[in-house]
């Protein structure tokens, strides 16, 4: 690989170095804010829960969705109706009828591996992340609402009316689909989901799975979890214990 | 005829001229800015012409990729470029009668689809 600079060569690095140069020189007065994230997400990582049935109580739950709402901005809709309304996070009972053990889920978006939503998704909008967070790409949803019907878990939901006021980190609109974001904006930014931190014990554990170091990682090695319809094979991001 | 023919070249040079480079309501801080004599776009031409791809660009990076970046960044964009209201001390959205983004576009009859969606004024706390 040895390469002698001929003459055309070193004509081409010159004006180019002169051309940065310039262009540095003319930029110089340019006003920059500090910028957070400047490289691509990876699928080095994978975000992921753990939600303990057991150690999360009622209570818990609501306080995790009045979190997703004050950080997300929904739940304050006034002309959408019954199932009309958004539900980015829910509470839900579970009973086992044999036993008659009655445990409460908080249930969100799952960030399946293998997500239907994407899968059935016709314009694309409908992503997932190369760190395994699934998202709608409002820019390019239609409102078609077939990612709705595919999900198993009921997830997302649908902006029925005119929204104004939206969080700065959060665009929604009429039209749209929506759901569970894992907080992308706040992880993004090295911090965790609103709705882990609104819990105040370690019921809701987040983390990286893949990182063998991390807690969430290291719990899922010792204890019993399990996926909520697991038999579809989606390999969901967010795993529950104690069901 | 040659009186049409004035007529109709004094409107076509009128026009021209018309078209300044000045923008009447370019939002509070962006307003102050440029009286600090910093350059924020390094070519005003540039950034009218070109920043629906700058945007696009920008958006596909953010969400798809996690880049957060504040360049070309539309909360930036609102930020910089909304005036408050003197009485209430409010912000008034950018995309109102009037204001920084629709100024231009009704000039030109382009429909804006962002603030569907995107808050119109700055965040809570940088009142």
């Amino acid at each position: 690989m040895s390469k002698t600079l001929n003459r055309r060569d070193f004509i081409k690095t010159t004006s180019a170095t002169t051309i940065g140069v310039a262009t540095i020189a003319n930029g110089i007065t340019l006003t920059t804010f500090a910028g957070t994230n400047k490289t691509p997400v990876t699928n080095e990582k994978r975000w992921g829960m753990l939600i303990d049935t057991n150690k999360l109580s009622e209570i818990d739950i609501d306080g995790m969705v009045s979190a997703c709402k004050k950080e997300q901005g929904w739940g304050s809709e006034v002309h959408s109706t019954g199932n009309q309304k958004p539900g980015w996070i829910k509470k839900l009972k579970v009973k086992d009828k044999a036993t008659g053990k009655v445990s409460n889920l908080a249930l969100m978006c799952q960030h399946c591996e293998e997500p239907p939503c994407v899968d059935v998704c016709p314009t694309n909008a409908s992503m997932k992340r190369e760190d395994g967070i699934v998202l709608v790409d409002k820019h390019l949803c239609i409102g078609c609402r077939y990612c709705m019907m595919a999900c198993p878990y009921d997830a997302r939901s649908f902006v029925h009316e005119t929204l104004s006021n939206q969080k700065e980190h959060m665009p929604r609109g009429k039209g749209t689909v929506e759901s569970c974001t894992m907080c992308v904006h706040k992880i993004d930014k090295g911090e965790v989901p609103a709705c882990v931190t609104s819990v105040n014990s370690d019921a809701v554990i987040f983390g990286d799975l893949y990182d063998a170091s991390s807690k969430i990682n290291q719990t899922l090695k010792t204890i019993q979890s399990a996926q909520i319809r697991a038999d579809l094979n989606l390999n969901t991001g967010v795993r529950y214990s104690g069901l | 005829m040659n009186r049409l023919l004035v007529v109709f070249l004094s409107l076509l040079v009128g026009s021209v001229f018309a078209h300044t480079n000045e923008h009447a309501n370019l939002g509070e801080q962006a307003s102050s800015i440029k009286t600090s004599g910093k350059v924020f776009h390094e070519s005003v031409s540039i950034i009218r012409k070109m920043h629906p791809e700058f945007l696009r660009h920008k958006r596909d990076k953010t969400l798809r990729q996690g880049v957060r970046t504040d360049e070309y960044s539309l909360k930036g964009c609102v930020l910089c470029h909304a005036n408050k209201n003197k009485t209430n001390n409010q912000y008034h959205s950018v995309d109102k009668k009037g204001q920084f983004c629709s100024d231009c576009h009704e000039q030109v009859g382009v429909s804006l689809d962002c603030f569907s969606c995107h808050r119109t004024i700055p965040k809570e706390g940088s009142l």
